[in-house]
């Protein structure tokens, strides 16, 4: 049995498949595990036979000693490093399949946990079977090809709003909460080494300034970690928000701290000057990080302004030009994850209005499918570093390490978060408190810069490596089992789970002009105030040049809208193709002839089909607006794991509730005259047909309405009433009439009952009809449907 | 910024108006001096020309909605009490205010929904009707998004919104719709804590 149907079956028989998978999974990372070694093993031997081979024929001219031919050859080397590359992409595929379908075990522990353990255990396979372990932590290899997509898919995503308002939170935590780590734990560090009465330690040998080098390396919390196990938890979005954003922004003082330490180290003091000069190195380095990003930024926007004929390669451009933006960075030495954060989150809102639906669906998918292989990657990396790396265990070295990180991660926190409600409006409570320090995750990160110091320069480097690793294994494991019981256990709030609603959407664009305008009546240049103007100079100037065509002068609101009502449109859809009715379907209305309304998005569909004039774009979105029942509930996250909502799980529940809205609808419909010019009948999936009148025993009617309004009277008496048989052949004769001539106008579309006058169809309507034929057949694939995340404007 | 409280006492009503709004002495003096500020032709009283002249204000789409919630009924001028007792509203709130019940006090949740609410009802009959979310979307997207467009967005909020499906939104409707919505958040000035 394939692990691969072990997830769809009931619990009973999926434990023993997902038990058999399991077996099929370590089977395979034992032969992995095996293979790695074997071929390091047996490439140099094969190719030094083929050298003797070669050399010898050579060596005898041309005498005759000839060898078969070879029918079947073994050349390894020839393939080696994309192979190896790709086994160990497929050993981390593999891993993240099989810990999903052990249900339990990924509730308890989370993903980062089994993943090092996975690493661990294939070390030492690889150890056992007496080879070389690859050099997986190669720094170069960490920082330049696995850190970049975990990084670029966290800016892409970044939820810009919650960033922005708390960015001086952020911004605090960040830098002054590092620095203050930094110098605690590696002075305190210092003195501790210090202070071993008696007998001679090696530690003794331990200077300032490698005991401060090494404590701006352990400082610093770790995105890696952090996204890992905050996406598990689920936790309310300022507190997500706040750790995750600190992790991102400290990048800067790390690089700083590291530099300053690691150049003078070997000079032995550090003088004010020097402190001076760091201080400056950090301003440039984080503003530089963040212009250089800028800068790749507004050029990839202006670049997917013209890729409109060429929409296949409109993700290459987001990637490659994020991608650069790190490189030339960290070039400079400058901070390479602030670029790529900022590059990111420059470029979406614009880049988001020029491309094409499917684009998007694929950057995003893209996006999300790298930042997990190389999740995965780095944290089965980190256990094969582990246990190949040459360690030197000292027992108080690292103990007190462990011990000073907490220590001042909580003081850091208790401490600044004193100072920083003085400032802020809500206030942190002590149990956010007490989540920011114990989600101070450290990671691979740590590792990978302790990774790449000298060994001439510091002969404590694999003292060093091994309280980092402790120290990441200890966060990592420790804190991030007990993290989610723990969140239980203080009830904190968990992250808000509601897809947004237009409502809100209004009622907070209003806020926000409310609060500037309040702002400006005090004589106060706040918050407000300023974001206003800005959105003013982006309205301005900059749309006009990122954006492509019409969309540059389109409102949010407007631009919000229709995503919504797309995605609903694709959502109905896709619920209509594979909803489970509780009742079987009336065989004797045929609905085949009921073509789905795929769902035309109005304005990326005006790129593909120029001509289709707005008129009927509005027509269109009526009648698709009449067909969005139900606003589902989604789930509002950026996490990997939940990226589409199962569109099947529609229930009964839902069907009563579409009824319901079904009642209400007919009663707007009344409403809605002079823009009404399709007699919208809502012209339903065959879902909601047969829903109806599968589940509906009772006929309900509408009032006739007595002025010149073409009403719509549905009348639903019963599955085998000849009313509904004849509202489904006018859309059957509506959809052949299409075919005909434009103006066969009067059958089609004409309801009953006859008391609605006969308002002579628009000749529009056909064309209507025609040209969502023409839609239908361009938007043969709507996509998945997405998250809501991209619903935040850029600034609201 | 920290004033005597000697000095609060040019500002009439001062004691009643701190205990009622809850703003503290050196808020009240920064007020008034605001106040003085914006009264330019020194009549102790703010009227609309002085409100108007505002640079901000009168690009703001609901400038002129925001000024109006000053005066209140029919009145020409508004006297510093009242424009207090308005910006109170903005008060963060402060979650361990110890007098009066949290409900009643001027910056409260729902007071500070009411005030929002009262924006947008302009003839007051404590609904938003359609046509007057219609004027506020009109007034805050302009003049570039159609009349269709409009009434679809309209269309679709009151049908979000609307429960009771009297085709408008009542207070307890608006409030629903905004309950995933950080208010206190959203409508607190920091300078007026």
């Amino acid at each position: 049995m394939s692990p691969r149907t072990g997830s769809h079956s009931p619990a009973g028989i999926g434990r023993s498949l997902a038990e058999r998978g399991l077996l099929l999974l370590v089977v395979l990372v034992l032969l992995e595990g095996s293979v790695l070694p074997l071929g390091a093993a047996s490439s140099p031997d094969i190719s030094h036979q083929e050298n003797v081979d070669n050399h010898k024929v050579a060596k005898e001219g041309h005498n005759f000693t000839k060898k078969p031919f070879p029918v079947l050859d073994l050349d390894y080397e020839h393939i080696r490093i994309p192979f190896e590359i790709s086994l160990w992409v497929l050993l981390a595929s593999l891993m993240k399949l099989g810990f999903h379908l052990i249900p339990r075990l990924s509730g308890i522990v989370p993903e980062s946990c089994l993943l090092i353990t996975v690493g661990l255990l294939v070390g030492g396979l690889i150890k056992l079977a007496g080879e070389k372990v690859p050099p997986v932590m190669n720094s170069k290899f960490f920082f330049l090809i696995l850190l970049p997509p975990i990084i670029l898919d966290a800016g892409y995503f970044l939820p810009i709003r919650p960033f922005m308002e708390n960015l001086g939170t952020i911004l605090m935590f960040a830098v002054v909460g590092t620095l203050w780590n930094a110098f605690f734990v590696g002075g305190l560090l210092y003195a501790v080494c210090q202070i071993q009465p008696g007998n001679p330690n090696i530690i003794h040998s331990l200077e300032l300034l490698p005991c401060l080098l090494f404590g701006s390396i352990i400082s610093a919390v770790d995105p890696v970690a952090v996204l890992a196990v905050f996406e598990e938890i689920h936790i309310n979005e300022l507190l997500h928000i706040l750790v995750f954003g600190e992790s991102l922004l400290n990048d800067a003082v790390t690089v700083v701290l590291y530099h300053l330490f690691e150049e003078y180290s070997g000079q032995g003091t550090v003088t004010v000057m020097d402190g001076f000069l760091g201080v400056i190195s950090f301003l440039v380095v984080a503003l530089g990080g963040v212009l250089v990003g800028a800068i790749y930024g507004i050029l990839s926007a202006f670049t997917s302004r013209f890729t409109s004929h060429t929409r296949v390669i409109e993700p290459l451009f987001v990637f490659v030009y994020s991608y650069m933006a790190y490189l030339s960075a960290e070039m400079f030495h400058l901070s390479g994850i602030m670029a790529l954060i900022a590059c990111g989150a420059v470029m979406k809102p614009y880049v988001e209005a020029n491309i094409s639906h499917k684009s998007h669906t694929t950057i995003k998918y893209f996006l999300k499918m790298w930042s997990s292989v190389s999740e995965t990657l780095i944290f089965i990396f980190l256990g094969v570093a582990t246990v190949d790396g040459p360690h030197a265990w000292n027992w108080t070295f690292v103990t007190v390490t462990v011990i000073l990180c907490l220590v001042a991660r909580v003081i850091g926190v208790v401490g600044l978060t004193y100072m920083i409600n003085k400032f802020r409006i809500v206030k942190l409570t002590t149990k956010d408190q007490f989540i920011i320090a114990y989600g101070g995750l450290r990671g691979a990160i740590a590792f990978s810069l302790g990774f790449l110091l000298d060994k001439d320069h510091f002969a404590m480097r694999e003292m060093f490596l091994t309280a980092i690793i402790t120290v990441i294994f200890f966060t990592v494991f420790v804190q991030g089992m007990t993290i989610k019981p723990l969140v239980e256990l203080l009830a904190v709030k968990k992250k808000q789970e509601a897809k947004r609603t237009i409502n809100e959407e209004i009622h907070i664009q209003f806020l926000d002009h409310l609060l500037t305008g309040i702002e400006d009546i005090c004589g106060h240049y706040g918050h407000h105030h300023w974001k206003d103007k800005l959105n003013r100079f982006n309205k301005k100037y900059i749309k006009k040049c990122l954006i492509a065509g019409e969309r540059s002068k389109e409102p949010q609101l407007i631009a919000f809208y229709h995503k919504m009502e797309m995605k609903q449109a694709i959502e109905l859809v896709e619920s209509g193709g594979g909803v489970k009715l509780p009742s079987a379907v009336p065989s004797t209305v045929s609905m085949q002839n009921i073509q789905p309304k795929k769902p035309p998005p109005a304005k990326p569909v005006e790129r593909a089909l120029p001509q289709l004039p707005k008129g009927r774009e509005e027509e269109i979105r009526k009648i698709l607006r009449s067909n969005l029942q139900r606003t589902r509930q989604r789930l509002r996250s950026y996490n990997r794991h939940t990226l589409v909502a199962d569109p099947y799980e529609d229930g009964l529940g839902d069907l009563l509730l579409k009824k319901q809205k079904m009642i209400e609808l007919e009663k707007k419909i009344k409403d809605m005259n002079n823009y009404l010019t399709v007699p919208a009948a809502p012209p339903d999936s065959p879902t909601m047909c047969r829903a109806r009148l599968a589940s509906d025993p009772q006929a309900y009617s509408m009032k006739p309405d007595t002025d010149s309004v073409p009403t719509i009277h549905v009348d639903l008496a019963s599955p085998q009433s000849p009313d509904s048989v004849n509202l489904m052949d006018e859309f059957r004769r509506a959809g052949q009439q299409q075919r005909q001539q434009k103006e066969d106008e009067d059958q089609g579309l004409m309801m009953k009952p006859p008391s609605a006058p006969s308002r002579p169809k628009k000749p529009g309507e056909a064309d209507a009809d025609r040209d969502q034929q023409k839609l239908m057949r361009c938007l043969s694939d709507p996509g998945p449907s997405a998250d809501e995340d991209e619903d935040e404007p850029f600034l609201p | 910024m920290g004033s005597s409280s000697s000095s609060v006492n040019h500002v009439p009503n001062a004691q009643e108006l701190m205990q009622e709004t809850g703003f503290s002495a050196s808020q009240i003096l920064r007020l008034y001096e605001r106040f003085e500020f914006l009264d330019r032709d020194r009549t102790g009283g703010l009227s609309f020309q002085d409100l108007e002249a505002l640079p901000h204000l009168s690009i703001n789409p609901i400038g002129d909605r925001i000024i109006g919630a000053f005066f209140s009924q029919g009145q020409e001028t508004v006297d510093f009490a009242s424009f207090v007792r308005v910006l109170a509203h903005f008060r963060p709130v402060d979650s361990n205010r110890r007098d009066g019940a949290p409900q009643e006090q001027a910056n409260s949740r729902t007071r500070k929904l009411k005030f929002a609410f009262q924006l947008y009802d302009q003839d007051k009959d404590g609904k938003i009707s359609r046509a007057e979310l219609l004027q506020v979307l009109r007034s805050m997207l302009g003049i570039q998004v159609t009349e269709e467009q409009l009434q679809s967005i309209a269309e679709r909020a009151i049908q979000e919104a609307d429960l009771d499906r009297d085709d408008a939104i009542s207070f307890d409707e608006f409030k629903k719709s905004l309950e995933k919505v950080d208010i206190d958040h959203k409508m607190s000035i920091r300078i007026l804590r």
